[in-house]
């Protein structure tokens, strides 16, 4: 499907000056940005995205990458010097980083952090690498049916292992389809719900949406925890060893098969939609204390215990991009801000990318194996240097995070209808957090509800609208059975679980 | 029966769901001749999922606790900062607003350190304009 020279020329794209400058950028802001507690890398990915307007896409969506990747590494930092994950995804580590940084040995655990994210990112990207193209060839094959029905069974998949109740994953999919019809419909192109506000002709603005949803909303919600008071600064205790400054080969060697399997169950779940980096991050931490000869040990400073979930949680990056570049579907929020990035420069994710914009996805491919490396380098310089941006006051982090939104989406829609939009969605994506709605399937949902519908429109046509056609498809029926087996099996989960 | 945040949630988004279908998108969203799926299907289809769904979360609530009201109203007071943020900026431009609403942010959350406050109120929106204005060549709202 792809030529080797077109393969080449998109790694040679990468590895271009201009392009590594810009993952270098991006490692650096997601690292730094990662270490503060409340920001995270999917919040400056949600502000960054309307600054890499003006450039091309590969640098762009290469940043993009660049910050999600050094947004984990950054994670780790608070969550071993603190005890207060600057992401979820590092909540895992927090269990032996911080046991470790009392004992006087904050860089030997950052280090750890690094080295085992960078161990299973690079392992996941190459399995990304591998697989995506041969399964975009299949994934071409599949008609508007079949893709209506792989579209349900992922709605179906996401609404029942995100949050704590599977109704509330619908109603959480389908508000975002609803938000998603604003605009104009896809088959009469006549406007839908859109008030008389002109401005909504061509549906909401993904920036206003995103950003609104994914940084204010959870901006919002920071401030008033924050409210009356400033945060302190943090005391790093150091032993003065050298030792206990650093992981040596010996150490590192020793926790292969514990990182060999955290990459490999992070890779497997980052690829199913929904799961996230958390949920791989602590089944590889219990998994390797279950297997460990010393399970009293963990929690209490084991390096084991780091490379186990940092391995895991950093390995769901790459292979996230698995069902986005194949099928056009994001499997994580973080995905999904790549999809807008794909979009906002004129681009539709899917088996077809591969086939249209083929130097472009290898390109990406390429500067994802470069920010790897450019982490474990970046990683290597400014640890020391991370470890001091924890104790900067949340008070300035959310007033300038406030302000690049601001900007950032009244750039991407041209004034401040869009800023307006946002801070309508903010409010939403709160109140929607405060009574226990994921805003992953809401973001997801409305990323796909034009595609989705226009499959369904297209599916009806096909079939002059004899819906007992889609069970000729054997993949369709295959994936609607599937979904309706799921839903079944979340139903009883959720059922067992609220009367335990 | 007692109130819990699903029932509350579930009977807004029953009644949400009733009122799209049966008030909100007759009005809103035009009928069109031809085509395969009609305009208001997929929206109808969606009202109706969200009530049914909204109303099976009502009678069979989950034990989510609601976020701290208190917390809450806190909330609220700096979404008010922010509307009027917004409405100044329409009037007078970012140059002038972001300061002001870096200050008043930066204060209603405690921060009386002046270095802090200088950093926030003047060196971040400075270097905000420098950036876009002069590095990315693009106007500020």
């Amino acid at each position: 499907m792809v030529d080797l020279a077109t393969i080449l020329a998109g790694f040679s794209d990468a590895f271009s000056l201009y392009n590594l400058l810009f993952v270098l950028f991006g490692v650096v802001l997601g690292q730094f940005v990662g270490a503060v507690p409340g920001i995270g890398p999917i919040m400056a990915m949600a502000i960054a995205i309307p600054f890499t307007f003006g450039l091309d896409t590969l640098p762009a969506i290469a940043f993009l990458v660049g910050v999600n990747k050094g947004g984990l590494v950054g994670g780790a930092v608070p969550a071993v010097l603190m005890n207060t994950p600057g992401t979820p995804d590092a909540a895992a580590t927090a269990l032996d980083g911080y046991p470790l940084a009392k004992q006087g040995k904050p860089l030997k655990a950052t280090k750890m952090a690094l080295f085992s994210s960078v161990t299973g990112d690079t392992f996941s990207d190459i399995v990304l690498i591998t697989v995506s193209a041969p399964l975009a060839i299949l994934a071409l094959r599949m008609g508007p049916i079949e893709i209506v029905a792989l579209m349900i069974f992922a709605f179906s998949i996401l609404a029942g292992l995100i949050g704590n109740s599977l109704t509330k994953g619908i109603i959480a999919a389908a508000l975002g389809l609803l938000v998603a019809s604003i605009g104009t419909d896809p088959e009469n192109f006549t406007p839908r719900l859109i008030f008389g506000y002109w401005d909504l002709f061509n549906g909401l603005p993904l920036p206003s949406v995103a950003i609104g949803m994914l940084a204010i909303s959870e901006i919002l919600h920071r401030l008033s925890l924050a409210h009356g008071s400033v945060g302190a600064a943090i005391i790093v205790k150091d032993t003065g060893n050298p030792d206990d400054r650093r992981v040596t080969w010996v150490e590192y060697w020793s926790c292969r098969y514990t990182m060999l399997r955290g990459a490999v169950i992070g890779t497997v779940l980052g690829a199913l939609p929904g799961i996230g980096s958390t949920a791989a991050a602590f089944m590889s931490y219990s998994m390797t204390k279950a297997s460990s000869k010393e399970p009293q040990s963990f929690g209490k400073g084991n390096l084991h215990g780091i490379a186990a979930a940092e391995s895991a949680n950093s390995a769901v990056v790459g292979a996230n991009l698995i069902p986005l570049l194949t099928l056009g579907i994001p499997g994580s929020v973080g995905a999904a801000l790549i999809i807008s990035a794909f979009m906002i420069h004129g681009l539709q994710p899917g088996p077809l990318l591969f086939e249209n914009q083929g130097r472009l996805v290898y390109g990406l491919f390429g500067a994802m194996l470069m920010a790897n490396f450019i982490n474990l380098w970046v990683g290597q310089l400014g640890l020391r240097f991370w470890i001091k941006v924890v104790s900067a006051p949340e008070s300035i982090i959310f007033s300038s995070a406030l302000l690049l939104c601001f900007v950032g989406v009244s750039m991407a829609t041209s004034g401040l209808f869009g800023v307006s939009i946002m801070l309508i969605f903010a409010v939403l994506g709160y109140v929607m957090a405060s009574f226990g709605y994921s805003l992953v399937i809401f973001i997801i949902a409305f990323f796909l509800g034009p595609r989705f519908e226009k499959s369904i429109a297209q599916s009806l046509s096909l079939t002059n609208g004899d819906l007992t056609q889609v069970l000729k498809s054997p993949v369709a029926a295959a994936l609607l059975i599937l979904s309706l087996v799921s839903v079944i099996w979340f139903l009883r989960t959720n059922v067992k679980d609220n009367q335990g | 029966m007692t109130i819990n945040a699903d029932r509350i949630s579930g009977a807004f988004f029953c009644l949400f769901g009733l009122a799209m279908y049966f008030f909100v998108i007759p009005v809103y969203v035009e009928t069109a001749e031809g085509g395969s799926l009609s305009p208001n299907t997929m929206p109808n289809i969606i009202s109706i999922i969200i009530a049914i769904s909204g109303g099976i979360l009502f009678l069979k609530p989950t034990k989510q606790q609601l976020r701290d009201p208190r917390k809450m109203a806190i909330t609220g007071f700096y979404v008010l900062l922010l509307v009027a943020g917004i409405y100044a900026m329409s009037r007078f431009g970012f140059e002038y607003v972001a300061p002001v609403l870096a200050l008043a942010i930066m204060w209603f959350i405690g921060e009386r350190r002046p270095l802090w406050l200088i950093s926030g109120v003047v060196l971040m929106p400075t270097a905000i304009w420098f950036a876009v204005t002069q590095l990315l060549g693009r106007g500020l709202p």
